[in-house]
């Protein structure tokens, strides 16, 4: 019974486990983090070109500076920017790959609250699959066979048809990415640290995309990637963020990156 | 020795960085459409706008605007109308007893919290507490703590490894302790601080300040009537934990009491104007509580609000509780206490509905029967009127 709480609980859960999670950032392998998955749903093909239109729900954004400790101190502006970049970025991107990104109208009452759940849905549903089905070795007894299948089915349900603007669209795209840059202490305690022998990371990069049908509520596409490159603070870091992000959506032609500044992509499940 | 040194070192220089920032006097952030001042603050106010977006169409959000506009009405006569117009009150159906407060002034009022206070001063109290939060920014100083902490340990870990001898680790162990400790105490310090602005609000308010101690009599009375109706031992109210977030219940009763105007004790504290508008959604907030299965607890709060008199919602709220037990002996109770609840009022459906299935279960057919028969004439739409049909011989067709 914790009376009387405010928000700032949550941080000191988190400042109780700090001394843990310090000692996890030093001795935490990147081979778990460094994987890059994405999937298609089977039998889901989208010809380059095809001139379809695409609803963008409300990114999730969120950028911050990482603090010596590690901790994640939020930051507007860069917020602010990133979500500005990140939405240009889209619409150049899918215009290139032909089609229309048209953003999700400001919605009201039970509209809000429809949009607020699969939102929410979304995200449930997609972090079961980076959870259960793309990494090797935390698999669902019951989703084992379809692994080996090269099996993708997840699906939001057919209510995402009654999302508002939904009606004009054919896909519907969310997309997340959680940022934190580290700051100049942390990158300090890193040199200091690699002098102790003591291994920090400096900086969080993560981010997910996917796109689901607006007719059945399946999901087609679904890419997630813990270590993503691209400022997203800057037009061109955005740019190349958005790229990475789109980087296996289904009929793209979207040039990958340099390999050598990239991270391997991982097979698909 | 020389990586002890380091350490002390290190640790001296980081916290007289720390002690060398002077603060600047910030307006207080309920003037007029104030706008956070700072990176940090800016930026724990744009990450708790966003959330609230998300927040506002959630689903636990009780969408009732005469209980919204209520719960807002007493803050403003708490805190008063200059300063209430800075927060967005959201009541949240979650049936245990908190409140909280976000930096940006979103308030959250747990459904619990109406259900355990017995009067406007009473909650007012408590938001008040909360809103004492938003007004001294103790999200911000919580954050800019937390990160001076970590930074601390962050640097005594590094250093600590680079000699890693007994004496090393032990010493950062016990830092490292130390850190946490503070940090818990600070936090438990912010609540005394929200706790002393809560009370000054009442204060300098219409109501009664001396309510505020009461809450936390009647709260430390349900633990100890719920400890006993589980057979633990009686909780203790004065100890603070390593890890409390808030100073204990005694303590912040009788810091309440000392706080409190003495000259204002006579005043009203609203308990029938309480009472008044919380009825209608009264028996959800019961049902809710119930559904916890903490019978001790539900026990203790139907009979606390029945200090003012019982009522047919607060007789069929316990017979559910005994019904939904049901035990043997429970059913006997319930269906006693339905009774009460129809004797008070013969139009109650649902005690009808309870009264039926406790005798039924309890094998008298015939009265059980009667009482569902009733409880269908009352309510011949309700959700469950086909299942409760099949329970009554004449109302099912002949196959």
């Amino acid at each position: 019974m914790l009376p009387f709480l405010k928000w700032g609980h949550v941080m000191r859960a988190i400042l109780s486990v700090l001394g843990a999670a310090i000692l996890y950032c030093a001795i935490g392998s990147s081979s778990l983090q460094a994987q890059e998955r994405s999937a298609v749903r089977q039998g889901f093909v989208l010809p380059p070109q095809s001139g379809k239109t695409i609803l963008v729900l409300r990114p999730s954004v969120r950028v911050a500076e990482q603090s010596t400790g590690g901790l994640a101190e939020p930051r507007a502006e860069w917020t602010d920017q990133a979500r500005a970049h990140i939405g240009a970025a889209l619409v150049e991107l899918q215009r290139q790959l032909g089609n229309t990104v048209i953003a999700a109208p400001e919605a009201y009452g039970e509209d809000a609250r429809t949009v607020a759940e699969h939102l929410a849905l979304f995200g449930a549903v997609s972090d079961a699959v980076v959870q259960y089905q793309f990494f090797v070795g935390n698999r669902l007894p019951t989703k084992k066979r379809d692994n080996k299948a090269g099996q993708f089915d997840w699906s939001l349900g057919p209510d995402v048809a009654k999302l508002p603007g939904a009606e004009q669209a054919d896909y519907a795209l969310f997309l997340h990415t959680d940022d934190q840059f580290g700051s100049t202490g942390r990158k300090m305690l890193q040199i200091v640290g690699a002098i102790a022998g003591v291994g920090f990371t400096s900086g969080v990069h993560k981010g997910s995309a996917g796109l689901v049908d607006l007719k059945t509520g399946d999901l087609l596409w679904l890419n997630a990637d813990f270590q993503m490159g691209g400022d997203v603070r800057e037009a061109d870091g955005a740019m190349k963020r958005v790229r990475q992000l789109l980087e296996d959506f289904p009929g793209s032609a979207i040039p990958r990156d340099a390999p050598s500044a990239e991270t391997p992509s991982g097979g698909k499940p | 020795m020389i990586a002890r040194a380091r350490l002390a070192i290190g640790l001296v220089a980081l916290v007289a960085g720390r002690m060398g920032q002077a603060e600047p006097a910030l307006p207080p952030p309920y003037a007029g459409a104030y706008q956070p001042q700072g990176v940090d603050e800016q930026g724990l106010w744009a990450l708790m706008d966003e959330e609230e977006r998300r927040f506002a169409q959630s689903d636990m959000v009780m969408r009732e605007a005469a209980l919204q506009a209520y719960v807002t009405k007493v803050l403003c006569d708490t805190v008063g109308a200059d300063r209430c117009g800075a927060t967005r009150v959201y009541i949240v159906r979650v049936p245990v007893f908190n409140a909280s407060m976000s930096p940006n002034g979103l308030m959250q009022v747990y459904s619990g919290l109406l259900l355990r206070v017995h009067s406007e001063a009473e909650l007012g109290a408590v938001l008040g507490h909360e809103f004492g939060h938003f007004e001294a920014r103790h999200s911000l100083e919580q954050l800019k703590t937390q990160r001076s902490s970590g930074d601390v340990m962050a640097w005594a870990f590094v250093l600590a490894n680079m000699a890693p001898s007994y004496d090393v680790v032990r010493a950062y162990r016990n830092l490292q302790l130390t850190i946490i400790g503070n940090f818990y105490r600070f936090g438990r310090n912010q609540e005394r601080e929200a706790d002393g602005l809560g009370i000054g609000y009442l204060n300098s308010s219409a109501l009664r300040p001396q309510a505020a101690a009461q809450v936390w009599e009647r709260l430390m009375s349900e633990f100890t009537a719920d400890a006993r109706a589980k057979g633990l031992k009686k909780p203790r109210f004065d100890r603070i934990p390593f890890y409390a977030t808030h100073p204990p219940e005694a303590e912040r009763a009788a810091t309440l009491t000392l706080l409190a105007r003495p000259d204002a004790a006579t005043r009203d504290d609203g308990a029938a104007r309480y009472r008044a508008a919380l009825a209608p959604w009264l028996p959800q907030l019961l049902e809710d509580q119930i559904k916890l299965n903490d019978f001790g607890a539900s026990e203790f709060i139907i009979q606390s609000l029945a200090e003012s008199g019982w009522t047919a919602p607060l007789w069929h709220a316990r017979g559910e509780l005994y019904r939904m037990r049901g035990a043997p002996r429970d059913l006997v109770h319930a269906a006693q206490f339905y009774a009460q609840a129809i004797a008070l009022d013969d139009t109650h459906a649902e005690a009808h509905r309870g009264l039926g299935l406790s005798l039924l279960k309890s094998g008298q057919t015939a009265p059980g029967q009667q009482a569902l028969r009733r409880y269908l004439a009352l309510k011949p739409d309700a959700p469950d009127a086909k299942l409760i049909g099949m329970m009554i011989p004449k109302e099912v067709p002949a196959p």
